[in-house]
This record gives C-alpha cells, structure tokens and sequence, in this order.
C-alpha cells in the first residue's frame, strides 16, 4: 500500500525537532577552534576538575571506554582505542580537543549534556599547546580495594576463655557466654523439656511434636536423650520441607510468570529437588554448584538439570506487545542481585546503574558478573517418571496395533471378484482405493535447498539440520523477520515450497514457537522472495499463487503475500504436524548460472507467534504449482512410478493412504483418541548454556537502561574478591565453582548466618544479605569465623551446622525475658535468653492442621490448592477462579500451596510470606488485626478447630472435660496447661455448651457436622479454635 | 427448650470466667513490662517509654505519626483508570489530528518509540468527540464528561503527563511503586509508613475494585520490602468486605466475644509469664480485628445514604460499580482512612475507541465528579487530595489489526497523558501543561510519574527525598533518584 508522505508536518512541528547545538557561533581561528588564552594553564585547578566532571564516567578507572582514560598521566598519554588522544605541544592536531570542540559534528564529547563551553575548550587546547603538563607521579588508580572485614578470608579463631566453664556445651557458647560476662550479664537456665522439644520441632521439621512424643522425651532419662532427639528430626523428611521452604525465599519461587498474564508455570520438580538435595545433606557447595550451572557439569544428570531451575524462577512477562529481551535483560538484573545476596552477602544490584557508591564493586564488574549469567537459553525440560513412561508404553502399543492392522481393517468392496478370499477382495479393493488417490494427486519434484545464509532480526537462534530443514531456538522475539539465503544452478524455477515442521524443542511439538496464546503456532504476515543473479540486479520475485495444505480457517497462505502486514499464514487446529505453503512464482528465476534466493519471512504479529522449524525447496515443474497437501516425503514417493518404488517406499506410501483414507475413518478416530490419551512428562524450567558460536554478548548498560547498550564487556569477578581459577573457560561452571569456593570469603558466614539467623531470629550479621561496609556489623565476629570455617571443615553439611547450633547451651536457654532484660537487649542480640519468635506463615497453617490430625504428609509433588475465601484471585488478570483442590490435597503442608504472584494465597501474605517477585532474604514479622481475622475465622483454621475438636473427642473418653481439654492444649502447645488456664478453659467450656444446649447457637454449623453429637463437639470445637488463636501457639519459645 | 438449669449453670459459668479472668490474670501479670505495654496499647495510647527498638516492635505500626511539615492533605483518593483512557478524546483536543486524519505520522515525530501493537507509520487519527470549555477556567472536555464538566471548576487539569513505560503491567507498578518491576512499596504503603492512618478501627490504606481484572495485580498495592502492616487492604464489594472479616458460621457476636476474651485472659496471663511484649501487641491486635468486625459491614452498609446522595453518585446499594466503590472512598475517608485507592480497569481500547469511551464513561463521569462534590459539600475536600488517571496515554495514530479484530482503536503511549487532581491543597481553576498539535509530546511543562509522587507526597506533609527505607543495603523511596515537586499545582 503506498503512502503519501506530508511535509506541511515537518514545517508546522518545529517544536518537535530538536535544535542543533553545535559550537558553530563561536569567536574561531583557522582551525574552527577557540583561540588558545595566554596564560599558563594549571593541570590541578582548570584542567583535572573539567575531565573529572565531563569525562571519567566513561573514560575513568570503571568503565574504559574506548580504551582511554582520563584519570591517569600514563594512560591518557597512552590514548585509546584510536590512538593518542593527547599531542603535547599542539592542542589543535590533539584528537581531545576535536572531540570537545565538536569538528566532528557525529561524534562530540561529551555525548550527553551540554557540550563544553567555549572557555574549557580554550583551556584544553592551550593546556596541551603548553606540553600537558602532568604530575609524573599521578599513577593509575587500582583496581578498588577494601579493608572491610569481610572481604578477608574467615580464620578459625581460638574460642575465647570463660569464667563460668560449667556452661558451655559446645565452642559456640564460648562466644557467647564471653561476650555475656563481658557485659556482665549471664545466660537463662535452660528451657523445660517440653518447651525443649516444641522449639526443635517447629524449628527442624516445622511441625509440632505430638503429646506421645513430649512425653517419651520426658521420660527419657538417658544423658544423650536431646542430642537423640536431634538426630530423629534431622533424619525426618520434613527437614527438607522446612528448610527448602527458607531456600525457595531466596530462589523466590512460584508457580505462575508474574506481571500482566501471570500464567501457570510447571516447575514443582525443582521444589522437589531443594527437598531432596536437603534431605540428603548434600554439601553446600555441591547444592550451589548445581543450582547455579548443572547443566555445564559432566554428564550432568536430569536432577542436576533440575536444579538449575533456581534462577529459572525470575519472572517472564508475557503482556502482549512488549519487547522479550527487555524483560530477558530485566531476569538477568535479577539473577545478578539474587545471587549477590545469597551467596555473596552484597548488594551487587546497586553497580547496575553506577559503580556502588558504598561497596568495591564497580559498573563494570557488575556487568562482568552479568555475562556468566547471560549466555543462556531458557528451555523446559520433560522430567522423566516411570510410571508415566509405563503409561505411555501402553497406549503407544495399542496405537501400534490399530495401525498395524489398518490394512486389515479396509472394509470389503460391495462388489467383489468371484473366487477371491475375504482377504484377497480386501487387498484389491484398497489397492483400487489407493491407485485412485494417486490419479487424483497434484504433485511435483521438489528440491530441498539448505540455506547458505541465515539471521534473525531479533536474535533467535537458527541451525541448519542435517535434512535441511533449520531448527529455530534460544530468544524467542515478540516478533521477527527471518532472511534465508539459498543459492541454486537451477533455471527456470517456478515455485518455493515453505515446509513448516514440527520438532521435540517447540511448544506442543511446534511448528511454531508460541508459548502462550496458540501453543505451538506461529503467524507468517508476509513473506518475500528476492533473486539475486551472479551478475545483475537484484529482483523481487512476484508471486502468482499460494496454496497450503492446511490452514486455520481465514488464514491462508495467500495472506502471507498480500501486502497487508497484519494478516498472514497459520495452523491453529493442526499443532504438532508437519504443513506446507507453496507459492507459485509469476516468471521462472534462475538462468543456470548461480542464483541466489533471499526469503524474508516476516512474523510480525505478537505474543511469539514465530516458526521453530521449516524447510525450504524449490521445483521447475511448469506453472502453476500448487501444495499437493502430502508430507513431502509422500510427495517424492509419490512422484516414483509405482513400479519402480522400492519396498520401503511402498510401505511408507501405503501406511500415509491408510492414515488418511475415508473407509478407515472410525479407525483414526480411536488412533486420534489414544493420542489424546497419552501421558505427558511433567516439565520443569531449566537453564542451558548456549553453544560457543551463539554465544551472547554482554554490554555495559549506560545507567542500567536495557536501551543504552554501550561497550562490550568479558566475563569476571570483582577485584576485591578472590579470582576466577587460572585457565579454565570463562562460563557459568567457573562461576559456579567461584562462588562455592573455600577462597571465597563471603559464602561459608552468609550461609551459616542464614541459619543462624533461621534458629535465633536474627543473625550474628543481622542484615543477612548485606554483609557490605553499610549491612551492620557482625554482634560476634569470632563466632561467624568459627562457625564458617567449620562448615567448610566439616564438608559443607549443613545437618551438621544445624546440629552444633541445636545442641548448644547458648541455644537450650529459656526465652522469658524479664523487664530489665528487655530494655537492656530488646532484640536479643547477645543472647542472654533463647529465641522467641512467630512461625512462618506457611508453618501457622501447617501448626493447626497438624494439631487436628488433618495434615497430609505426603512429602513434594506439583502444588496445590487448598481453600482460601472467594475472590482472592478475582482481582488478578482476567479474574481466574481458584481451582480448590478436593481430598488430601486440601491438607497438605504449605509449601506446596500453589503461588500465583499476582494474588498469592491470602493467609500467607497476611503471615509475611514473600511474593515471590524478588527474592526475600529475610521474612519481616508483622502482627496485625488481619492476622487474628485470618486465625480466628478463615475457613482453613476454622476446619482445623473442628477437626481437632472432633480427634479430642475421638482420643479422650466423653465426660472428662479436663482431660479432653488437657488434650488439646497439649496438641496446640506440647506443654500442659496450669490449673488456672484449665479453669478459664472449663468455664468458657461450660458456658458455650450451655448456650449450645440452649440452642442459642447453631451446633451444627459451629461443629461442621450433622452427627448427634454436634452440641458436644461445638462446643469443643470453639475451645479448640480459642487454643490455636494463642500467640503461644504460632510461636516457639 | 432446656431444662432451666443448664441457664442457670451458664450464667452461674460466666460470673466465674468474668471473675477468674479478673483475679488471675491481672494478678499474676504482676509488674512486668508485658503488662505496661499491654495497657498502653490497650489504651489506645503511645506504649510505654522504652528503647526504641521496643517502641517499634510494640506500637501500632499504623499509629498517625507526624509528618516532615505541615501538611495540606490529610487523605488522598486515588481513582486509577486502569488500561490507560485516552486522553486525545477526553481531555486534550486535537483539531489538527482531525485535519490529517487517515495520513501516516512523520518518522520524525515517533523516532524510536516502541509500540505494542501498531507500527511506527501508522495513520492519525481524529478525536472522535466533541469538546467543549465549562465552567469559569473555561476548561476543555470532551462531551462524553458532562459530569465533570459541572465540578471542572475545583481540578487541576494536567495535560503533560508522560511515563517511561508502555506496557500496562509494568506501566501500572511504575505509577505506584515508582518501578517497574513488581517488589517495591507503592504509594499507599509509603503513605502509611510516613504518617499513619488516623483509623483505629479500619485499615489505614484499602484498595477497591470495580471492572476487570488489575493487570498489574497485587503488586499495585503491595508493601514491598516495607512491613505486611503497610500493605493495601482489599476491600470486597460482594462477601466479606475484608477477607474473613465475617465470625465463621454459627457464631455470634457473643461467642465470638466471648471468644477472644478467653483467648485474652490466656495471652495476658502467658505475657506476664514470659514478658515478651510482641504478645501484648498480639493482644491488641485482636482487640483491633474485633472492632473492624463491626465498623467494617457499617462501613459497607449505604442504607443510611441519603436517596439524594446515592442519586448523585449514581450508586445502587448492593452492586458492585465504581459509583458503590466512590462512596465508599468518601464513607472512608470520613472515618479516617489515610489512602484510599479505586481501581477500575477497562480502559484498554485497542479497538473501538469510540465506543469504548462511551461506556467506560457512562460507568465512572457520574460518581467520579459526584464523589468531588460530595467531598466538597461535607467540608472534606479542602484535606482530601482526589487523583484521577491511567497510566499511561494513547496513540494519536490509529491502531487497526485485521488478524486481532481491532479498528479504530489507539495503542499504549507512554510520552504525553492527562491525569486530573483536585481537593487537598492543590490549586483547582487550572490546565497545566500542553502536547504539541499532535498530541504526541508533551511540549510545555512535562510532569513525569516521579514528579507526580512526590508532589503526591508534598501534599501530605511529606519530603519524597526523605520518606526512605533501608533494603538490600539501599535507601529506597517512592521516587527512586528522582521527582519534582510540581509547584504550579499547589494551592
């Protein structure tokens, strides 16, 4: 369609067009530049302060641009890139003095704000003029360096000498009790045994032990009865639960895309693998090693694969019409932040924008950091299940069967031969069927052509496979234009055949790219042939016809060549097949010499509606060529003359004529249904690193803008850390292996603290991931040191850590705190009493369903939708309902509840449970009226109230209230109640069964329940749901 | 009906429960700070003096708490248009769109613009309404605003908006969180954080909902790395108003006092036992829980509204509609609700602008200029700052796409958008800010998003450079690096 262009526009929006600002109004000499002032210049007062001001952004110790800087005698006598910058005794043959005069008006110094004024060019020029005059002993800043304690390796510090020697149970007490003398304060008296237990379990397993399991503790007299305890929880599988849950914060993992869409996401096999990994205990280096880069290890195995989903839990912003790679580049920002602060305790984010104002870390090592991290693709994994494979097997057979008995299944003729067997007249009538599909065929002989050329506009990934067909793969564009070179000796070739076909790589087996809308589709808007002859013009080839073999209705081919950019070809309704458009040239191309086919295959449509594999041939066949609507295997086969067909081939085009003859149509269908029937694999989002040769490259970014690319930057560490391994290959591996070093100083005290901080409530470094010069310092320095160099020693087990902690006297104090206690160290930092704090959301819920017998304890698993009150994810895009589960899936444990980010499950935001966006080092702990409106009356804890109403009416015999009250109390709280809390408990009791009994209250709405009974077990149910409300309930002491 | 005595033994049972939760647990509190703090937050006061860190852990993080200076509101409605109207046909005419309607734009003009859907030559298109000037100022609306033409008069009119986003999701966090990447604090949690809320029986920041779907989802209200405390509170127009607000089924209100008193006496006996004063802010909280319990359904109720007040905003008790959720904003705010913020997506118009607008106005032009002059009329308006607008703005090109079904609608365009601001310390009578004859740029008096927050802030006492929050080892606020007052708005 052309379009008229207007001028009357340009004139009248004067306003829009930015005026020139070019130095041209200036007082010049001959050589278009200020004349030189006629004093001498001084370096340190007129000059160093214009390029500290104007050029050591770029041209300084952190960025290089071009290779110079500024900031340094030696290197600014050195120039850049382009030579010196620099001619002492001549300012005006000085390439510096160029550049900020602005002679060359496409490349002026500064490139942002105002140009240098007049007066600054003056003082260059003559600075220069005068010799450049440079203090020699001005040499190159180094690279940044720190005294901070924490960049310094951690040393195993002698545990300090205490007065009070009875107390200490292990070295960690030593550090504290020393600081507690110095302060002249002394420790709690240990915990009781009940209290003892309830704080291991919730902090270990994160659920409460049972009364029988106080009781055998209490009574267990044998000196190793608590160190027993331990092992039996550490040994529980619900470690991993309550663990893994700390660990999916910092992976912030959940189950949907996040932003507009916030699709369903499938990457519950990496819960399951942090559950696992934990479990097994494996070593801390060795679980960040495979989170970080399983893929780039040996042979890596699927669960290492797996585990590279924990930066596969960035967000993904599917929102039509946004450009990917900007939200590609937000996911790395984040990769970088998220694993600064986990493994390395620094706000590494902060030198995204500028170099970190606070820490040794400058823009260039942040985006050094950037690169290991931004080589590669994002695929989804089919995790491999035995049972489902088993599955698969079964009806794969039976489809195996129908085909193979297709021929036998051709129906008998209506008229048939004399003399043939049911068989014979069988095999003839199909023989008869299928010779007259072949006449009624319009095909032709096509030639596969492998491209010479190929490029993505927006960077996706194309291979040429060894059938000539190019597979596309890595960044999948909103939107891009393929250009496809072929080169042919062929003359007069009259059409092009476009195969797109489908691959295991692409979305429902492709054979387009759509992830979202679609799945598996693409849309061609137009596509475009040039031909280039080895000598001549180029020519754009016009096309006289289109055809496909199929096309979604509307959507033809024909669309793909019609000059309007909003329309184009499709599948829709046959996903996961093989399709073909042929487009019929208007004159033959091609003259015998060499020609050369340039296609422009122009997708330009939205939500990644691109082609993942296709395949292109061409034919000389007389005109008009059209799509015969075969495979195109079947095509060439039927091209041979049936006799001269080769076994093989007879076969092939037999069992295509069955697959698709109208006498066998019930037949398809059952095929049709099986396939419909077969398992899929579930999938799980995994990392994979991208061969050498797409290797990305990664930019500086101009203030962190994704728009302001600026020069390239090589992989690497920041200087104030330990460095890189001598020779081995600059990738994520290395990286991996960096950051899970015994050089690195950072990694065994980030971790430790965070479990620390996991058993205490705060850590010994308070701000967990920021172990910089502005997180606080560490409360005990020497005990940070022990705990991470025995971590290391003791080969990363991170049971063992917990173990040491657990079974430490500083950890088995009693956490009552008295008044003059309080005020002295309100936040418990020198551990004078034991930790008391509020469980995590997730172990709120899970308190109560266990304490009700609901919990179901199947350990991992994909998630979950328990109730929550209508309307939560109402108010989410599109409004999508909650699919609450039904069964045992209503009671599982809380980690597995299903997170979508956009309207994540209430009662847990309502508890502190992170949204999952970024991720969250440390939970806050509120305590808020939506808190007690959840505990009191949301649905679940209502359920859990009746439920254990009904398990202490189940347990304890009817009349033995006391008993039954004791019961429960002990179910929520382990201990057992004094007798004044079991008079307020009996008194409330009996005058809620009374008004019950009165029927003043509705017992069977109250108690969930039709039975007989529902008066008696109303009012306990409102007993129970009174006990689960206790602060001292959802909180260890 | 029972026998009496079970009566008798239940009052008999509750004379005891009263007495015992007087003589034990008082007694036993003994003199602790758990019970200093406890009465302290019980009286609804400032806790008891004690080191800073207590004071934070105890007091009622929504307590009001001074601002920088003075300020000139004390609330703020926020009525947010999600999807982005168009403001080239209803706040901003454009005659020359309408001389060169149907001809490409100018590469000049869209240089490197980034757009949704349409490409970079596509046609102009005409503004398809009528406008008008109304009231003294003299202001211009489109025809399809004849209710906001009546109260023109008391807003500030600010046609140079412009925003560094083009996607809704991400447009909308911008707008709010001064990101746009979801995680960070919006504007109602800040708000909060800084000052408090002088409801003691409601949440201090609520979001209400009328159209589809938020694109930005919870993220728009989020707390951020601020404390749960700060989060926006959802407000439901059907069910509970607060997510289990209602007492379970079959419990009444006496139970559940009841209730909560035995899990009162239990608590205070354990603080007195334990010390831990985050037990006695538990306890206060509850108490808190228990009187939204009430306040929140009378909140909801309309039945008292007058039938000429409900007239006016065009609201139905028991719909759900923006006009509903209007005069709920007003209902909270006199109750001392900090911030309030509307949401009502459905501005999204890629096709059909026309029509679209049409409706999308027929459905907020009432209540929204009904809501100005309730406020006005009820003495609220002078410390409620009342913001309207989307986040972004739309093409003055055409946006039409055979394979999507769209003509006649406009794309996503982040360089030039109106908002309109009245009430609370802004200067009413006013158009700030032009485009250019395109309506592409903003050509006079650009106000970008940071310039929108902190003026936002200003207005509530409150220094945008100085409201800050430590995370990740950075100070953060609501306008990153940067925002500008906007002194021609202020009063």
């Amino acid at each position: 369609m052309a379009r008229v262009r207007i001028d009357w526009l340009l004139a009248g929006l004067a306003i829009l067009i930015p005026t020139s600002s070019l130095p041209l109004a200036w007082g010049q000499d001959e050589a278009g530049l200020p004349p030189p002032v006629e004093h001498p210049v001084a370096f340190e007062e007129q000059i160093r302060p214009i390029l500290a001001e104007r050029c050591l952004s770029c041209h300084g110790p952190d960025r290089r641009k071009g290779g110079l800087r500024l900031d340094n005698r030696a290197d600014a006598l050195a120039g850049g890139d382009s030579g010196p910058v620099i001619e002492p005794g001549d300012g005006a043959k000085s390439l510096l003095v160029e550049k900020v005069a602005g002679l060359d008006p496409l490349s002026v110094m500064p490139p942002s704000g105002d140009p240098l004024t007049r007066d600054q060019v003056a003082l260059i020029r003559s600075w220069i003029d005068q010799g450049a005059e440079w203090s020699e002993d001005d040499t190159p800043a180094e690279a940044p360096r720190s005294d901070h304690w924490a960049f310094r390796a951690p040393v195993l510090p002698e545990p300090p000498e205490v007065r009070d020697f009875g107390w200490p149970r292990n070295p960690i007490d030593r550090f504290i009790l020393a600081r507690l003398e110095s302060e002249g304060l002394s420790p709690a008296p240990e915990a009781d045994r009940s209290t003892l237990i309830r704080r291991l379990s919730l902090d270990l397993i994160g659920l409460p032990p049972t009364p029988e399991q106080v009781d055998a503790f209490l009574e267990d007299e044998s000196p190793t009865a608590f160190e027993s305890l331990v092992d039996r929880l550490l040994a529980s599988p619900h470690y991993g639960e309550r663990w893994g849950r700390r660990w999916l914060d910092l992976a912030r993992y959940a189950d949907t895309n996040g932003y507009e869409k916030d699709r369903e996401r499938s990457i519950w096999p990496y819960r399951n693998w942090v559950i696992d990994a934990l479990n097994a205990d494996m070593p801390f280096d060795q679980f960040s090693i495979e989170q970080l880069a399983g893929d780039l290890l040996p042979g890596a195995t699927t669960a290492q694969r797996i585990a590279t989903g924990f930066h596969r839990n960035t967000m993904i912003n599917e929102e039509g019409g946004i450009d990917v790679e900007e939200f590609r580049f937000a996911s790395i920002v984040d990769r970088v932040a998220t694993t600064g602060s986990t493994w390395l305790g620094l706000t590494v984010g902060c030198a995204q924008c500028h170099s970190h104002k606070y820490d040794p870390i400058t823009q260039r090592e942040y985006y050094q950091l950037f690169a290991f991290l931004n080589n590669a693709d994002e695929p989804e994994l089919p995790v491999p299940d035995p049972e489902i494979a088993r599955r698969r097997a079964e009806i794969q057979a039976e489809i195996d069967t129908i085909v193979a008995g297709l021929a036998d299944r051709f129906p008998l003729p209506d008229r048939r031969a004399p003399g043939l067997t049911d068989d014979e007249a069988r095999r003839q009538h199909l023989a008869e069927a299928m010779a007259r599909w072949e006449a009624s065929l319009r095909t032709h002989d096509w030639t596969p052509i492998s491209p010479t050329r190929l490029s993505s506009k927006n960077g996706a990934t194309m291979e040429v496979l060894e059938d000539s067909s190019v597979l596309v793969s890595g960044d999948k564009p909103n939107q891009d234009v393929y250009t496809v070179e072929l080169e042919t000796d062929l003359t007069g070739i009259t059409g092009l055949r476009l195969e797109v076909l489908p691959h295991e790589s692409l979305p429902d087996g492709g054979p387009g790219r759509a992830p979202l809308f679609s799945v598996g589709d693409f849309l061609l808007t137009e596509f475009e042939v040039d031909a280039v002859p080895e000598e001549g013009e180029t020519a754009r080839v016009a096309i006289a016809n289109a055809s496909e073999d199929y096309s979604e209705q509307g959507h033809p081919a024909a669309k793909a060549v019609d000059e309007v950019p909003d329309t184009g070809w499709n599948v829709k309704g046959a996903i996961g097949r093989p399709h073909a458009a042929v487009f019929g040239f208007a004159e033959p191309v091609g003259d015998g010499s060499r020609t050369t086919l340039v296609l422009t295959m122009r997708q330009e449509y939205i939500h990644q509606m691109t082609i993942g594999r296709f395949r292109v041939s061409i034919t000389t066949d007389p005109a008009p060529i059209v799509a015969s609507g075969l495979p195109a295997d079947v095509e060439a086969i039927a091209r041979v003359p049936a006799p001269e067909r080769s076994e093989k081939e007879r076969e092939r085009i037999t069992r295509y004529y069955l697959s698709i003859a109208p006498e066998l149509a019930e037949q398809h269908e059952e095929i049709a249904r099986l396939r419909e029937a077969l398992p899929d694999f579930p999938t799980t989002m995994v990392m994979q690193e991208r061969r050498p040769e797409h290797a990305r490259t990664t930019h500086l970014h101009r203030r962190g803008e994704f728009l302001s690319p600026e020069e390239a930057v090589e992989p690497g560490v920041p200087a104030v850390l330990h460095p890189l391994p001598e020779g081995e290959p600059r990738d994520r591996l290395t990286f991996a292996r960096w950051i899970a070093s015994e050089e690195n100083p950072m990694v065994a005290r980030v971790t430790v603290n965070r479990l620390w901080e996991g058993h205490f409530g705060r850590g010994i470094v308070a701000t967990v991931d920021d172990f910089g010069t502005r997180g606080e310092p560490p409360s005990h320095p020497g005990l940070l040191d022990w705990l991470a160099v025995t971590f290391m020693e003791r080969g990363w087990s991170l049971k063992e850590m917990h173990r040491l902690i657990v079974t430490s006297a500083t950890y088995r104090q009693a956490s009552d705190v008295s008044p003059t206690l309080l005020e002295r160290d309100p936040e418990n930092v020198l551990l004078a009493r034991g930790p008391r704090v509020r469980l995590d959301a997730e172990l709120v819920r899970d308190l109560a369903l266990s304490a009700s017998g609901l919990l179901v304890e199947t350990v991992g698993g994909p998630s979950v939708y328990p109730p929550q009150p209508d309307g939560v994810t109402a108010l989410a895009y599109g409004g999508p309902a909650w699919p609450t589960s039904t069964g045992p899936d209503r009671y599982r444990r809380g980690l597995y509840t299903f997170t979508k980010r956009t309207a994540p499950f209430a009662a847990f935001i309502t508890f502190d449970a992170p949204t999952s966006e970024v991720t969250c080092p440390r939970r806050e702990r509120s305590n808020t009226p939506l808190q007690a409106l959840t505990l009191l009356n949301d649905p679940v804890f209502v359920e859990a109230a009746q439920a254990l109403a009904r398990r202490v009416a189940r347990e304890v015999p009817q009349d033995d209230d006391e008993q039954r009250a004791v019961r429960a109390f002990r179910l929520c709280l382990a201990r057992r109640p004094d007798a004044t809390e079991i008079a307020a408990i009996l008194d409330f009791l009996a005058v809620q069964r009374a008004r019950l009994e009165a029927g003043e209250l509705d017992a069977r709405a109250i108690a969930g329940t039709d039975n007989e009974d529902a008066v008696e077990l109303a009012a306990w149910t409102v007993v129970a749901r009174a006990l689960l409300n206790l602060d001292e309930t959802i909180t260890p002491e | 009906m029972p026998p009496p005595s079970r009566t008798l033994l239940a009052i008999a049972a509750r004379e005891r429960l009263q007495a015992a939760t007087r003589r034990h647990f008082f007694r036993d509190c003994g003199v602790g700070v758990g019970k200093m703090a406890l009465a302290s937050l019980l009286l609804g006061g400032q806790p008891a003096p004690a080191s800073d860190a207590t004071r934070g852990e105890l007091a009622n993080p929504l307590a009001p708490k001074p601002p920088h200076y003075a300020p000139k509101a004390r609330h703020v409605i926020y009525l947010f248009m999600a999807g982005a109207p168009s403001q080239l046909d209803l706040f901003d005419p454009k005659p020359t769109l309408s001389t060169y309607d149907g001809q490409p734009v100018p590469a000049d003009v869209v240089k490197d613009q980034r757009y949704a859907f349409i490409r970079r030559d596509a046609s102009l298109l005409a503004p398809r309404f009528r406008f008008s000037r109304h009231g003294q100022s003299g202001a211009e609306l489109s025809e399809v605003l004849p209710h906001l033409a009546k109260v023109v008069d008391e807003l500030a009119i600010v046609r140079s908006m412009h925003t560094d986003q083009f996607n809704h999701a991400p447009a909308q966090i911008f707008l709010n969180t001064g990101s746009p990447l979801p995680g960070r604090p919006s504007m109602g949690s800040w708000v909060t954080y800084g000052i408090g809320s002088e409801a003691d029986n409601l949440p201090g920041f609520v979001v209400l909902s009328s159209g589809s779907g938020i694109s930005g989802g919870a993220a728009n209200w989020s707390s951020g790395f601020l404390p749960t405390a700060f989060e926006g509170v959802v407000f439901r127009s059907e069910g509970d108003p607060i997510l289990n607000v209602s007492s379970p089924p079959g419990y009444d209100d006496e139970l559940q006092r009841d209730s909560l008193d035995l899990v009162r006496s239990l608590n205070e006996r354990h603080l007195g036992r334990v010390g831990d004063p985050e037990i006695a802010a538990r306890i206060a909280s509850y108490e808190m829980a228990y009187r939204m319990q009430s306040s929140a359904p009378e909140l909801m109720d309309l039945a008292g509204e007058s039938r000429e007040t409900l007239e006016l905003y065009g609201a139905t008790p028991g719909r759900v509609s923006f006009a509903n959720n209007c005069l709920l904003a007003r209902r909270m705010v006199e109750r001392g609700v900090r911030f309030v913020q509307l949401y009502h997506e459905g501005w999204d118009h890629h096709s059909d602008v026309e029509g679209g607008l049409r409706n999308q106005c027929g459905q907020t032009d009432r209540a929204a200029a009904a809501l100005v002059m309730d406020l006005k009329r009820r003495g609220l308006l002078d410390d409620t700052l009342v913001v309207w607008g989307g986040e972004f703005g739309r093409t003055p090109m055409v946006e039409s796409n055979a394979t999507l079904g769209r003509k006649l609608g406009r794309d996503h365009h982040p360089q030039a958008f109106t908002m309109w601001l009245a009430g609370g310390g802004i200067k009413a009578g006013q158009t700030l800010g032009a485009t250019d004859d395109l309506g592409f740029h903003v050509a006079e008096r650009p106000v970008h998003v940071h310039d929108l927050q902190a003026t936002i802030l200003h207005l509530l006492g409150l220094d945008h450079e100085r409201l800050t929050f430590r995370s990740q080892g950075r100070d953060f606020r609501l306008t990153d690096v940067h925002g500008r007052i906007v002194q021609e708005l202020l009063a």
